[in-house]
C-alpha cells in the first residue's frame, strides 16, 4: 500500500468523525510516512511501519467522546428542504418514540449487568453477616450450655465464611468482567454510528 | 503495569524528549525508542493530552518542501518533570523500604 491509499483508507475509515480530527490525524500519519520515507525507507515500507489502519481507527473510536460523534453524524451534510422539515414535524410522533425506546433499551442492558454484579455483592455481604452470626449465636448458646446448637451454628457460619471467601473472588472478577463489558458497548455503539455513516 | 502510572509515565517520557529542544513526531518516537516502544497512535493521544494541559505548545513549520509540526515544552511541562523527579525520589525510597536495601527494615 503507498502513502495516497493508505491516507485514503484512513480518512473513508474515520468518516463518521468530526471533520477537523480526522484531517488533524490524516496530517500526522501522512508527516510519520514523510518522516519515514526521507530517512531512506520506501513508501511501502513507511507505510507498515505505521501500522494497519484498524489499530488506528479502534484507538481513535475510544477516545472521541460518544456525544461528538453523534453529533457529527446526526447532523445534516447539506441544509434541509422546506419539505423535509415538514416531514421530520410531521413524523415526531413516530420517531421521537422510537428514539426513546431505543435509548431505553441500551439504558436498561446497562441496568441489568450493573444490578447482576449488586446483587452478586449482596450475597457476598449477607454470607459474611451469617458467618458473624452463626460464630456469634454459637458463642451464646455455648455460655447457655446448650452444645448441640452451639456446634450447628458455629458449623453454620464458617461454611457461610468459606463460601463468602470463594465468592468475593467470583464477585472482583464480575465485576471487573461488567466493567470491561460496559465499556465494550460504548465502544460497539461509536463504531455502528461510524459505520453507519461511511455506507452513505 | 498499572495503566494509570503507565500514562503518566509516558507524558514525562514525551515531556522529556523535546525538554532540550523542539522536536517533531517521528524523531519523539525514534528518540524514545531505547527506552520505550511507542506506537504512533499512542503518541498522537499523548500530544494530544499535553498539548491541552498546556504542557506542550505546536507549531507548524516548513521543511523540504513540506510542513511539518513541531513540539515545543512550556513552563508547565517543565514543571510537570520536575514534580515527577520529585515523586520519584519518594516512591525509590518506599522501594527500598520494600527491598530492604535501606538498612532499616528486615
Amino acid at each position: 500500500m503507498n502513502k495516497q491509499e493508505f491516507l485514503a483508507q484512513l480518512r473513508s475509515s474515520l468518516a463518521g468523525l468530526p471533520k477537523d480530527d480526522v484531517d488533524e490525524r490524516v496530517s500526522f500519519y501522512g508527516e510519520m510516512i514523510d518522516d519515514r520515507v526521507e530517512e531512506g525507507m520506501t513508501e511501502e515500507q513507511a507505510v507498515a511501519g505505521v501500522g494497519p489502519v484498524a489499530d488506528i481507527v479502534s484507538q481513535t473510536v475510544s477516545e472521541v467522546p460518544i456525544t461528538r460523534i453523534v453529533r457529527e453524524s446526526m447532523a445534516p451534510k447539506r441544509s434541509l428542504t422546506a419539505w423535509e422539515i415538514v416531514l421530520i414535524v410531521l413524523g415526531f410522533p413516530l420517531w421521537f418514540p422510537l428514539l426513546v425506546a431505543a435509548a431505553a433499551v441500551v439504558f436498561s442492558l446497562y441496568a441489568v449487568l450493573w444490578s447482576l454484579i449488586i446483587a452478586l455483592w449482596a450475597v457476598e455481604i449477607s454470607l459474611w453477616a451469617c458467618a458473624l452470626a452463626g460464630i456469634a449465636g454459637s458463642v451464646v448458646s455455648g455460655v447457655s450450655g446448650a452444645w448441640p446448637a452451639a456446634l450447628l451454628s458455629l458449623g453454620g457460619g464458617f461454611v457461610c465464611a468459606g463460601l463468602s471467601v470463594f465468592l468475593f473472588f467470583g464477585c472482583v472478577a464480575a465485576s471487573a468482567g461488567a466493567a470491561r463489558l460496559g465499556g465494550a458497548m460504548a465502544t460497539g455503539i461509536k463504531k455502528l454510528f461510524i459505520r453507519k455513516d461511511r455506507s452513505k | 503495569m498499572d495503566i494509570q502510572l503507565k500514562r503518566g509515565l509516558l507524558d514525562v517520557c514525551v515531556l522529556a524528549a523535546i525538554k532540550n529542544g523542539d522536536s517533531y513526531g517521528y524523531r519523539i518516537i525514534k528518540d524514545l525508542k531505547p527506552c520505550i516502544e511507542l506506537s504512533e497512535s499512542t503518541l498522537y493521544t499523548i500530544l494530544k493530552r499535553l498539548e491541552s494541559a498546556g504542557q506542550l505548545t505546536v507549531y507548524t513549520a516548513e521543511h523540504e518542501g513540506r510542513l511539518r509540526k513541531y513540539y515545543s515544552i512550556t513552563q508547565e511541562g517543565l514543571r510537570r518533570i520536575r514534580e515527577f523527579l520529585e515523586e520519584w525520589k519518594e516512591i525509590i525510597s518506599i522501594y527500598r523500604f520494600v527491598t530492604g536495601e535501606d538498612g532499616i527494615s528486615q
